[in-house]
């Protein structure tokens, strides 16, 4: 669930509040002004007729769904089946204290998250870590389908020493991302703190090697804009940005969990061998291909090799094919069909003498604002189902549900009426 | 080809350097339209033209080049004596010149204004060539005598005349005449290796400006550079004082005469240098989407000690550490290149040596590598080269380079290259130069220019200039430093060009080294992020098709 504050503005958006000008410069500010800049809320209390104190309800409302409104893009093709390889610079610069704990602390927060998030959006894909410390780059995971590996291996190794090799982390990358099969889409996240790379060679060279193999690379800064990081975010489609604060931080890092758009060579549609496995019963007994023990009940079986797997989704240990349920399959239906952004009703147009509103939200059944009413925000309408919406079920509809429960049940009430 | 030209694009010189201009330039109508870009050291160009300077070797060379000169007249004489006969009756009719010159004959040029030029006949006492040769001799030997001296002396063109006359019997119409006489005679020998004749070429623009103009130039013999008191180098100096003594032909002849630089300030100095009243004289500010550039004041270190090249505080060792450690602690924030400027070879050379005792310069290696300028041109390049492969491939660099060096006047440190310049103080001329303190009195008797004022004004131009290496375009950002306290009082500041003044905010004056550096990184991570380079609105950068008729209209 979207966090609800408003007062947490990132500064990449402050351009584009609603025509309020910015006549003083922001850097003269401190940084906890520059948070409330746009907004001054305290300009927008108002006193009511007995002195009390009331916030406009619906302007705030308004203006968190056109952020939010702003970042969700068109419908197009993305990549499902993803080989990320999350590169951190775990160097001398990762330990500096400018942003709270340190770097490399609030740098393994936000990867945390991000993974748990990753495998919840993008459960056919998988994942590694690797880190750039010392000059050289230490392959921390493999690509793997589990959190828990990556996010234990991560908390156990965080010392920062030495500089950070950009070229290292890229190669290393590359030789296990040009293994993996083509219809995976290839990517590399690289979270950098240092202001400079250490190389051994030629590190124009392996920018145009990554661009060859088709491997998007993305960089989250920390500290700057540095030259070569932008010009390898180029050459390979990806997406560079650089963090002011703690905040944006996890904001930058998390904008990468959703799918990204699918290139132009990586289009032609194959098809992909899946296999659903059954899972076997609470008394069965068998040996067990991940962890080569002996295993009591539960488990699945590959339905090719029969080999017992303990947990899905991950790839059969014995044959190689890919094992799924039907759910993760449907998480990811949902980043190609998202739900239509719902339309704020105005409230006059009721008086024209169609149908009376509906007083309550069609999701939660609590009231909706109506002209001359006593509850303040705004109406949401799908423009499929036509059915009535408040704030907060737009936002969970949008965000965790990805169905539009009105648009779910005329469909049950309309194949129950024809029985 | 000039004539066919629809636009000439050449060197300041080939219009305001007289021996140049009157072979190259004398085409061009009066209907032109000449542009002056980067004209912001068009005073130091236009005194460059009119100022020669005499050296031992010259004289040496004028002497040798005068018995040559003998040699050929008797082998003249010899085979065919018609010819030097031609030229005396040519030169009893009024006729100096022989016609128009090869183009290629630019080194025989009169060194002299084109309206100074007398169009008379040479004077009798220099028509025969032997007279002429006889004549050459006795000057070059004056000045030689002239040179012999203890001490610095310093007069004005027409007691130099009038002590030539005393002494070696030279009068002042026959030095006017001096290249004339000389460029007649190489050509009646028909002289080929041209080279070998600079020499006796340098004493005869010498004796003609000398003879030409008596205001506006002086002479100044000084024994020995006084930086080197012990090695004896007697040079005399005929230096033009007056900048508009070059420009005027220009400003006549043409029809519209534009003088434009980026850091043309304080915009109305110059009409007073050069002599002429601007019919538009105007100051245009950049349009910019957001605000790309930080220029900053620095007076103090993180000790709060405060930091300046002032001469009695350059070698003090904590100004010297708290200098190093503004670098140190801006390589550690500042991606890609950083460059700093220092106000001379010498003080670059050793600050340097003192931060490399100090250890500091070893710790700013750890970070970035770094690049000097020297005085060799091959060298220099090699440096700005490795340099900027350094900054490409994410290494970092850091560039020293010197205020008045040839880097700070040509090179470019956009994007990425330059993404911080550190101006070391503030770059004076050398005060005690003879030279810099005859223009500045002239200055002051006849334009009323403090001289305070003026040294102030030049210094803080060529800051100006080097500081704007940075920014290139409007898409680029960059961060500026001055970094010395003299920077924060109002009379240096203010002459600082608009574009700079405009974004240096009351909160960026005084800072000392730590506030700097949080002002740095804040900066760096507020341009990191994208913005839309067209801009709307208020900010509006790129105009369409209907604001240009919008404009059109009013």
């Amino acid at each position: 669930m979207m966090d609800m504050d408003e007062r947490e503005v990132p500064l990449q958006l402050d351009f584009e509040d609603d025509g309020v000008e910015e006549d003083e410069p922001m850097a003269d500010r401190g940084a906890f002004e520059r948070q409330y800049a746009d907004e001054r809320s305290w300009e927008e209390l108002q006193e009511d007729e007995s002195g009390m104190l009331r916030v406009d309800v619906a302007q705030q409302q308004r203006q968190h769904r056109k952020r939010m409104s702003a970042m969700a893009g068109p419908r197009i093709q993305r990549g499902i089946i993803r080989y990320l390889f999350v590169l951190l610079d775990f160097s001398r610069a990762a330990a500096e204290m400018d942003l709270r704990p340190s770097r490399m602390g609030i740098v393994v927060d936000c990867v945390e998250a991000f993974v748990r998030e990753f495998f919840d959006q993008n459960p056919l894909s998988h994942l590694g870590v690797i880190l750039l410390k010392d000059g050289i780059a230490h392959q921390l995971t493999d690509l793997s389908g589990s959190p828990e590996t990556h996010i234990r291996a991560l908390r156990s190794n965080m010392e920062s020493t030495g500089d950070a090799s950009i070229q290292n982390g890229l190669d290393l990358a590359r030789g296990y991302l040009t293994q993996i099969p083509s219809y995976g889409h290839r990517e590399v996240l690289l979270v950098y703190s240092a202001l400079s790379t250490i190389d051994p060679g030629d590190v124009m060279e392996t920018v145009q090697e990554c661009k060859k193999a088709n491997i998007r690379c993305s960089v989250v800064g920390l500290s700057a804009e540095i030259y070569i990081c932008k010009l390898l975010c180029e050459q390979t489609g990806g997406m560079y940005s650089v963090a002011t604060n703690e905040g944006h931080l996890k904001e930058l890092i998390m904008e990468h969990a959703p799918p990204p758009a699918a290139q132009a060579e990586m289009s032609v549609a194959s098809l992909v061998r899946m296999g659903f496995p059954q899972r076997g019963a609470e008394d069965a007994v068998a040996l067990c291909a991940c962890h080569r023990e002996v295993k009591m009940g539960g488990g699945y079986t590959c339905p090719r090799c029969k080999a017992r797997v303990c947990e899905l989704p991950t790839q059969c240990h014995i044959c190689g094919l890919t094992l799924v349920s039907s759910p993760h399959l449907a998480r990811s239906y949902h980043h190609l069909f998202p739900v239509s952004p719902f339309e704020e009703v105005e409230n006059l147009a009721s008086a024209n003498g169609r149908q009376s509103l509906s007083k309550s939200c069609y999701g939660c059944l609590q009231e909706l604002p109506t002209p001359g009413g006593k509850v303040k925000g705004v109406r949401l309408e799908c423009p499929r189902c036509r059915q009535h919406f408040c704030f907060d079920c737009d936002n969970y509809i949008h965000e965790s549900l990805h169905n539009c429960p009105g648009c779910e049940s005329n469909s049950v009430i309309l194949s129950q009426l024809s029985q | 080809m000039i004539q066919f030209a629809n636009v000439v694009v050449y060197n300041y010189q080939y219009l305001l350097d007289p021996k140049v201009a009157g072979i190259i330039s004398k085409e061009m109508e009066k209907e032109c339209v000449v542009v002056f870009d980067e004209a912001h050291n068009i005073d130091n160009v236009c005194i460059e033209a009119l100022s020669v300077n005499i050296r031992q070797q010259t004289l040496d060379g004028a002497t040798r080049n005068l018995s040559q000169v003998t040699q050929l007249i008797e082998k003249s004489k010899a085979t065919d004596a018609n010819r030097l006969r031609q030229e005396y009756s040519r030169l009893v009719e009024g006729l100096a010149q022989r016609g128009n010159l090869a183009g290629t004959d630019t080194w025989l040029a009169n060194p002299a204004l084109p309206q100074d030029i007398l169009q008379e006949a040479v004077p009798g006492n220099i028509r025969r060539a032997e007279h002429f040769v006889a004549f050459l001799k006795r000057l070059v030997q004056y000045i030689k005598n002239r040179m012999i001296t203890e001490k610095v002396e310093s007069e004005s063109p027409v007691s130099f005349v009038t002590a030539l006359q005393n002494q070696a019997g030279i009068d002042q119409k026959s030095l006017k005449f001096c290249y004339d006489r000389l460029h007649s005679l190489l050509l009646t020998l028909e002289v080929t290796n041209t080279d070998e004749f600079m020499y006796i070429q340098t004493v005869c623009d010498f004796a003609t400006l000398v003879g030409t103009y008596t205001r506006g130039f002086t002479i100044i013999i000084e024994p020995y550079d006084e930086r080197m008191p012990n090695i004896p180098d007697p040079v005399l100096q005929l230096s033009c004082l007056d900048s508009s003594l070059a420009i005027k032909p220009v400003f006549e002849k043409f029809q519209s005469v534009v003088i434009t630089s980026g850091t043309l300030s304080p915009i109305d100095l110059y009409p007073r240098l050069l002599n002429f009243h601007p019919v538009i004289s105007n100051s245009y500010k950049m349009t910019l989407t957001r605000d790309c550039l930080c220029p900053m004041v620095l007076t103090r270190g993180s000790d709060q000690l405060p930091v300046s090249t002032k001469f009695d505080m350059r070698s003090d060792p904590g100004v010297v550490r708290n200098y190093g450690r503004l670098l140190l602690e801006m390589v550690t924030a500042v991606p890609d290149g950083i460059v700093c400027f220092f106000v001379s070879y010498s003080y670059m050379d050793g600050i340097v040596n003192s931060w490399n005792e100090m250890g500091i310069l070893q710790e700013v290696m750890q970070h970035k590598l770094v690049f000097i300028e020297t005085q060799d041109v091959v060298e220099t390049t090699l440096a700005l080269d490795n340099y900027r492969r350094a900054c490409d491939c994410g290494r970092g660099a850091v560039f020293f380079s010197v205020a008045r060096g040839k880097v700070a006047e040509g090179i470019d440190f956009d994007r990425h290259y330059g993404r911080l310049v550190i101006m070391y103080g503030v770059p004076f001329q050398y005060t005690l130069s003879r030279i810099l303190r005859a223009r500045l009195e002239y200055l002051r008797e006849t334009f009323q220019i403090k001289e305070n004022d003026f040294l102030t004004f030049d210094a803080v131009r060529q800051a100006a200039q080097c500081v704007g290496r940075v920014i290139r375009s409007k898409a680029d950002y960059g961060m500026m430093i001055f970094a010395d306290k003299r920077y924060n009082r109002h009379d240096k500041r203010s002459k600082l060009p608009g574009w700079i003044l405009s974004h240096l905010r009351e909160a960026h004056l005084n800072l000392s080294t730590d506030m700097s550096v949080h002002i740095a990184r804040e900066f760096l991570r507020r341009m990191a992020q994208p913005y839309d380079k067209t801009g709307k609105g208020l900010n509006a950068t790129l105009l369409s098709q209907a604001d240009l008729e919008k404009m059109e209209k009013k």
